[in-house]
């Protein structure tokens, strides 16, 4: 088979830069949480009303498979460290509210939902991917940021905020 | 699966560069992934009823059953038979009075005047296709395919692979694939020796066909509704790439009336590429799926497809007009006959599918949930027909000179143009 | 010249697009959709392949992937 070894050379070149660019885009550093204040089912929420509590600050649609499996696990995670000064605010990104709906009626959930759907808030904490969780202190610093959800490895994340719930 | 099979007794050639491409048509997709919430295997089945009119009929039921993995992967298998009964051009003229013909099996066939002389058949063909595609960290994927087909005259086995990454903020996504097919044909009645009309065989029983495949495509997210791609594969056959049962008349100069018919001859190497550009676009509540296809090949033939579909989204149901167009031009060694007389020429075949020709598609899909079921079942309707097949090889004058485009007047093809009506039936489930 | 051609459009549908008008991970609710890729009816487009292959001298049409939810 005659291959033209320059054409490949190009486009392996290129596919190479085109993932450098992606590896080099690394997560914000922690800082500061920023702030928000946005709608929820029976009112709003803002964040700084959640200081002195340990929060998970959840960016889920009603599109994203594993949004859809970490909803139990937050809620489990919820029920038993609330106790200890800890809250969730899963921000729902959706554009369509009928399908935001939909997805609560399947999910009804005891932790805070808020509803972002321009995206602002996303844009603030620079979410890079859905669903994004962020684990915020106390004091209001981002402690981690974490993309995507996996059941499997969901054990470290709980880790590490029971570890900041005993604090 | 060869839907025109070529004249032949009980038998079918099957055109089994399908095997690779199908392979590498499997796309590295987001498959949902499995746990207690979602689904664990998918369930998809297809009947297709074919007919060609007056010519061949084809009903090709499909099974597909696929297990879904946690963490994104899946494995599949998928079975598929194909029965296809009808008759067939041999790729012999029709000629003013009756014909006698001798069949490859041996058989004498009595053709009407000015009838197309064909060969009535009967054939079943069963494949098996297994993939298995696995996502490699959180930005790549892999598939990996392999085929197996068998009918009573054509054997075909393949594998192929394809590796896919996101870059770009999961904008772009970057797709390398290969295959490789190991066809072998055996024709019943053994393999003729091209252009020899005494039925000379090569001795040689069972036919090598290897094809080598490769492919690279971009896809990427312009905009929020708007997804592009661009692909552009490249293939390399080599070995027995001639239709055993296929002929090519030999007319008398004068009167165009067929003297005797030799079995036709293709080059034992083909080199073929072809670049597609798709875009698929979402309305405000529609789907556009608009894409171009050229392709080229080394035997002269070039070809133009676009295809255009359109979903009106109506709530549970949807339903899909479609339309596609294709122009194709003919092999360097595609004739509608031979000149009695003049001297044979290194390759030659009157095989309609390596003709000069357009094509037009129109369709339309209905898809819908039966009522309390979780499946989705569609049901599609379509007419294809080929037309303007010019013979731009018109056959030779007394002096021996080949009609050229723009030369010597060319003759219409004499062959009616084909009509081809399908129906195909599809359900697909997840549990 | 073609292959040229061919590359040129390659590259310039990979760089096009900087970051201000980028397509954020939250706007891909269309994106996920089933519909929204190249092959969305798997069955059909089996079919389909199959019948032009048998009836015409050209091959390809392959579908490349890409779109979709951008989920982990």
């Amino acid at each position: 088979m005659r291959f033209r070894p320059l054409s490949l050379v190009i486009f392996a070149l290129s596919s190479l830069a085109l993932v450098a660019t992606q590896v080099a885009s690394a997560d914000p550093p922690p800082g500061r949480a920023p702030a928000f204040h946005l709608a929820t089912p029976h009112g709003s929420v803002t964040l700084d009303s959640l200081r002195g509590k340990v929060v998970l600050v959840d960016f889920w649609a009603s599109w994203c498979v594993p949004c859809e499996r970490s909803f139990p696990w937050m809620g489990a995670l919820y029920d038993s460290l609330a106790p200890l000064g800890f809250e969730v605010v899963a921000i729902n990104l959706d554009k369509d509210l009928v399908a935001s709906d939909a997805f609560l009626a399947r999910h009804p959930t005891r932790f805070t939902i808020a509803f972002d759907p321009d995206g602002k808030t996303a844009k603030a904490y620079q979410v890079k991917a859905m669903p994004s969780s962020f684990v915020i202190d106390r004091s209001g610093t981002i402690v981690l940021a974490h993309r995507g959800f996996d059941p499997k490895k969901a054990t470290e994340l709980e880790a590490l905020i029971r570890k900041e719930c005993m604090r | 699966m060869q839907l025109d099979p070529a004249s032949r007794p009980p038998s079918v050639l099957s055109r089994l560069r399908a095997a690779a491409c199908v392979l590498l048509a499997v796309g590295v997709p987001a498959v949902a992934a499995a746990d207690e919430t979602s689904p664990r295997y998918q369930l998809d089945a297809s009947t297709l009823l074919y007919r060609e009119a007056g010519r061949v009929t084809v009903i090709e039921p499909v099974a597909r059953i696929t297990r879904l993995f946690e963490g994104g992967g899946s494995l599949g298998a998928e079975f598929t038979l194909d029965v296809m009964t009808g008759a067939s051009p041999t790729g012999g003229r029709p000629a003013g009075g009756i014909q006698t013909i001798t069949t490859p099996s041996g058989n004498t066939q009595t053709v009407s005047a000015g009838e197309v002389p064909t060969n009535p058949f009967r054939d079943e063909r069963g494949a098996v296709d297994v993939d298995w595609q696995q996502p490699i960290g959180t930005r790549a994927g892999a598939a990996t395919g392999a085929h197996f087909s068998l009918e009573t005259d054509y054997q075909s086995i393949g594998v192929s692979e394809k590796l896919s990454l996101e870059t770009m903020q999961r904008l772009l996504t970057l797709t390398v694939g290969g295959g490789y097919n190991r066809d072998d044909v055996f024709p019943v009645g053994g393999t003729p020796v091209g252009l020899t009309s005494n039925g000379e065989r090569t001795g040689v029983d069972r036919n090598a066909k290897e094809v080598l495949s490769v492919m690279a495509g971009v896809s990427r997210v312009l905009t929020r509704r708007w997804l592009v791609g661009i692909n552009a594969s490249r293939s390399k056959e080599s070995g027995y790439l001639t239709e055993p049962y296929k002929v090519v008349s030999v007319v008398d100069p004068a009167t165009q009336e067929p003297l005797t018919h030799l079995s036709e001859l293709r080059p034992s190497t083909r080199q073929r590429t072809d670049l597609l550009a798709s875009s698929v676009y979402h309305l405000s509540r529609d789907i556009l799926y608009l894409s171009y296809r050229y392709y080229w090949d080394d035997w002269g033939l070039r070809s133009h497809t676009v295809d255009l579909k359109y979903r009106f989204e109506l709530g549970a149901t949807f339903l899909q007009p479609h339309v596609r167009a294709y122009a194709q031009t003919a092999a360097d060694f595609y004739t509608l006959s031979l000149a009695n007389g003049a001297p044979l020429p290194a390759f030659a075949s009157s095989d309609q599918r390596l003709a000069h020709f357009n094509s037009l598609t129109g369709g339309l899909t209905y898809g819908f949930r039966l009522p309390g079921h979780a499946g989705e079942l569609t049901v599609r309707a379509e007419y294809i027909g080929q037309f303007d097949r010019l013979n731009l090889n018109a056959p030779a004058g007394e002096d021996g000179e080949e009609g050229e485009d723009g030369g010597a007047p060319v003759t219409p093809d004499p062959f009616s143009p084909l009509s081809i009506g399908t129906l195909t039936l599809s359900y697909s489930r997840s549990f | 010249m073609k292959r040229t051609a061919a590359f040129a459009v390659v590259l310039a549908l990979a760089s096009c697009g900087c970051a201000a008008t980028a397509v954020q991970p939250w706007d891909r609710d269309l994106l996920a959709k089933q519909q929204m890729r190249f092959v969305p009816l798997r069955m059909e487009y089996a079919v389909d392949q199959h019948i032009y292959f048998s009836k015409e001298g050209s091959i390809g049409g392959h579908d490349v992937g890409g779109g979709g939810c951008g989920c982990n």
